[in-house]
């Protein structure tokens, strides 16, 4: 109840007080009765002002605007303000920054380090309608202890890409990756949270997300090893893609976003593999989180609903090439249908072909780790 | 108004006024460049101290103040050694070079147009640093195109039979590629300062060793580079401290082998698990060595005497 009058006692102005002393005292005062009085409270507390959300480049007014079209069209008032976060370390040094964040949208193996840290709440699902028609498995990746902290929306793989007309890979592996035949044409991407499962998975560790201090010297020593053989260490898909365009690279840890586009331009598209490793892809899911004091929080419920929609999750895989957890949404190229293996039943689960990426207990130490591979 | 005043002599009104305009002026002038370089260079660098030693820290939770950074720094960790001081190390070796290299090309560049007599000086000048009216990012990003698989370069070195196409010259993603696009973003902010160096010299002294018998060659090692070497050291501190701490252009055209000391520095802050401690005690160390370089550099950028003997 605190909470709830120091989050109304911020929103409201001088004048709205003033306003709303005159209408509770008028009604008061005439009418006997403090219906009025709450009518206007209601009225005046709603949230104001323009929700702020914190997400990856393209997914704002910079092109993924069709994501909430239907919260825009409802909420002409309380549009979306952006701010770019470029993956969930800068998101964590932005909410230094003293805005009153409302949305940001992480990865899945983040969703129990933000729950813990109390820097996010969860959510409402009864004012999210959209909700029901959300991917079960990917639902339930984003709770932590039986609470809906992440609302799942974009999904992908990690995976393999190379081109097919200059590599052939001995085995569907990881090991692609680290085959020195390629010396020279192979791409890691730069990410500890990614790179050292993978590196767990093609070493066979048990649980690659919970590797023990002598399995991460493994994993570093090898991948400082075959350092040698990898061209660059990758952050932006569009460098990737120009790299693939201009013959530097012919192998590379990618998304099934980079296989379309490549596909895709200019035509008739660079002749490029996805490929499922035996040892399992990684599949990642967007989530999005409710911050702690965000002071429109029915607004983010609706912004979370927008993302939700059929019509959203549509919109995405046809034009960004990721699968979207709306089970209604499907891809109207055949092709993507194909990379994101929709047809499979068994995606995710026991036998399927890739694990859902996951919390990572020492994420610090393996940050560590990955920094000294790249320093190496 | 008096008569003194109209005629000009000072009154006593006069003078306070005069005194009173001294006095606002000095602290205003100065005051405003003081209170800009407090708040936007004192206060950040001690807000990034604090971030060294936790005193400040972006996690949730207690955070007691501690030295850990800076002892790991020394003694090195457990996962990572003494990468960081290697690391450093390799970006002092790449700077130096490129500073080096640089100002060997950029000195006759400027010689050529400070002393040759020509009336066009400063339209070549201009001409120098004319790739400054482009996007620095738009500079480093031709230079990947130039320096690619399939680039002009070695598709020319192709067609001349030196390279296969199989097997094209490794110039992209390389300490090469890094040292290289550095080196042509730095040449200009070289040769400014020799130029004003070699512009501002006298050129009687020249036509006084000529006249006492020395030779051009002579002239030049006895007077001329002397009497520049202010400049000289003025444009390697220029390119020597941004280029220690560069990871633009590392990161654009450097791959894996390139990666430098201030690659390390932005992803402790904004990459993996941020690290802000690490980050901070690593840019700190940097602005450390910066300074101590600048205060033994600076007294070679004090005018010389020309050698007497």
């Amino acid at each position: 109840m605190t909470d709830e009058l120091e989050v109304l006692d911020k929103r409201l102005s001088r004048q709205d007080l003033l306003k709303l002393a005159a209408v509770a005292g008028g009604a008061g005062l005439l009418a006997g009765r403090t219906g009025a009085a709450n009518a206007a409270l209601d009225r005046l507390a709603a949230e104001s002002g323009r929700l702020q959300v914190l997400d990856w480049a393209g997914y704002g007014y910079d092109g993924g605007q069709a994501m909430f079209a239907a919260y825009d069209k409802r909420y002409p008032k309380n549009k979306p303000k952006f701010t770019v976060m470029a993956n969930e370390a800068d998101a964590l040094g932005k909410f230094q920054q003293g805005v009153n964040w409302d949305v940001f949208r992480p990865y899945v193996g983040w969703v129990r380090y933000f729950a813990e840290s109390g820097l996010v709440q969860p959510w409402d699902t009864s004012q999210i309608p959209n909700f029901k028609l959300l991917n079960p498995l990917m639902v339930k990746a984003g709770q932590y202890k039986g609470k809906q902290y992440g609302i799942p929306e974009d999904w992908g793989y990690d995976a393999i890409l190379y081109r097919s007309d200059k590599v052939k890979p001995k085995a569907r592996s990881w090991g692609l990756l680290f085959d020195e035949r390629y010396k020279g044409k192979i791409a890691w991407y730069d990410d500890a949270s990614t790179m050292l499962p993978v590196t767990g998975l093609y070493l066979g560790f048990k649980d690659p997300w919970n590797q023990t201090d002598a399995q991460l010297k493994q994993a570093q020593k090898f991948l400082v090893s075959k350092k040698n053989l990898v061209r660059t260490i990758w952050s932006s898909e569009t460098a990737l893609w120009q790299a693939f365009g201009s013959g530097d690279l012919w192998i590379a840890y990618a998304w099934p976003n980079d296989w379309v586009q490549m596909r895709k331009k200019p035509k008739p598209g660079l002749p490029v593999v996805y490929m499922f490793p035996r040892e399992k892809a990684l599949a990642w899911v967007g989530m999005l989180m409710l911050l702690k004091d965000s002071p429109r929080p029915k607004l983010a419920h609706a912004y979370a609903n927008a993302w939700s929609s059929t019509a959203s999750g549509k919109w995405l895989e046809d034009n960004y090439g990721y699968g979207h957890a709306n089970l209604r949404a499907k891809p109207s190229s055949s092709d993507l249908v194909r990379a994101l293996k929709l047809g499979d039943q068994k995606t995710f689960g026991p036998g399927g072909i890739a694990h859902i990426d996951r919390h990572i207990p020492r994420r610090d130490v393996y940050a560590k780790v990955w920094e000294g591979v790249k320093s190496a | 108004m008096s008569v003194e005043a109209e005629a000009g002599v000072p009154t006593a009104s006069h003078a306070r006024r005069r005194r009173s305009r001294l006095d606002l002026t000095g602290p205003t002038l100065l005051g405003f460049p003081v209170a800009w370089l407090v708040v936007f260079f004192v206060v950040p660098i001690g807000i990034v101290a604090a971030y060294s030693v936790d005193a400040l820290s972006i996690t949730t939770g207690p955070h007691p103040v501690t030295l850990t950074g800076w002892r790991q720094l020394v003694t090195g960790d457990p996962f990572l050694g003494h990468v960081y001081l290697s690391l450093f190390w390799k970006s002092v070796k790449m700077s130096v070079i490129v500073s080096a290299i640089i100002v060997a090309l950029a000195y006759p560049l400027a010689y050529y147009l400070a002393l040759s007599g020509t009336k066009r000086k400063y339209v070549l000048l201009l001409l120098l640093i004319a790739p400054f009216l482009t996007s620095y990012l738009l500079r480093v990003l031709a230079w990947k195109v130039l320096l690619g698989d399939q680039g002009p370069i070695n598709s020319a070195l192709s067609s001349i039979g030196l390279t296969s196409p199989d097997h094209p010259l490794t110039l992209i993603y390389s300490q090469f590629a890094v040292m290289l696009v550095l080196g042509y973003i730095w040449l200009p902010f070289v040769a400014l300062p020799i130029f004003v160096s070699l512009d501002t010299l006298d050129r009687r002294l020249l036509e006084a060793a000529t006249d006492l018998g020395a030779s051009r060659w002579q002239a030049f090692f006895r007077i001329t580079l002397p009497l520049s070497a202010p400049g000289v050291f003025a444009a390697f501190l220029f390119v020597f401290i941004p280029t220690l701490g560069e990871f633009v252009t590392p990161s654009l055209v450097g791959g894996t082998d390139g990666y430098m000391y201030g690659n390390q520095i932005a992803d402790l802050f904004g990459a993996g698990f941020p690290d802000w401690r690490t980050g901070s005690v690593l840019a700190l160390f940097l602005l450390g060595v910066v300074v101590a370089l600048t205060l033994v550099f600076a007294r070679f950028l004090q005018p010389r005497q020309v050698a007497t003997d």
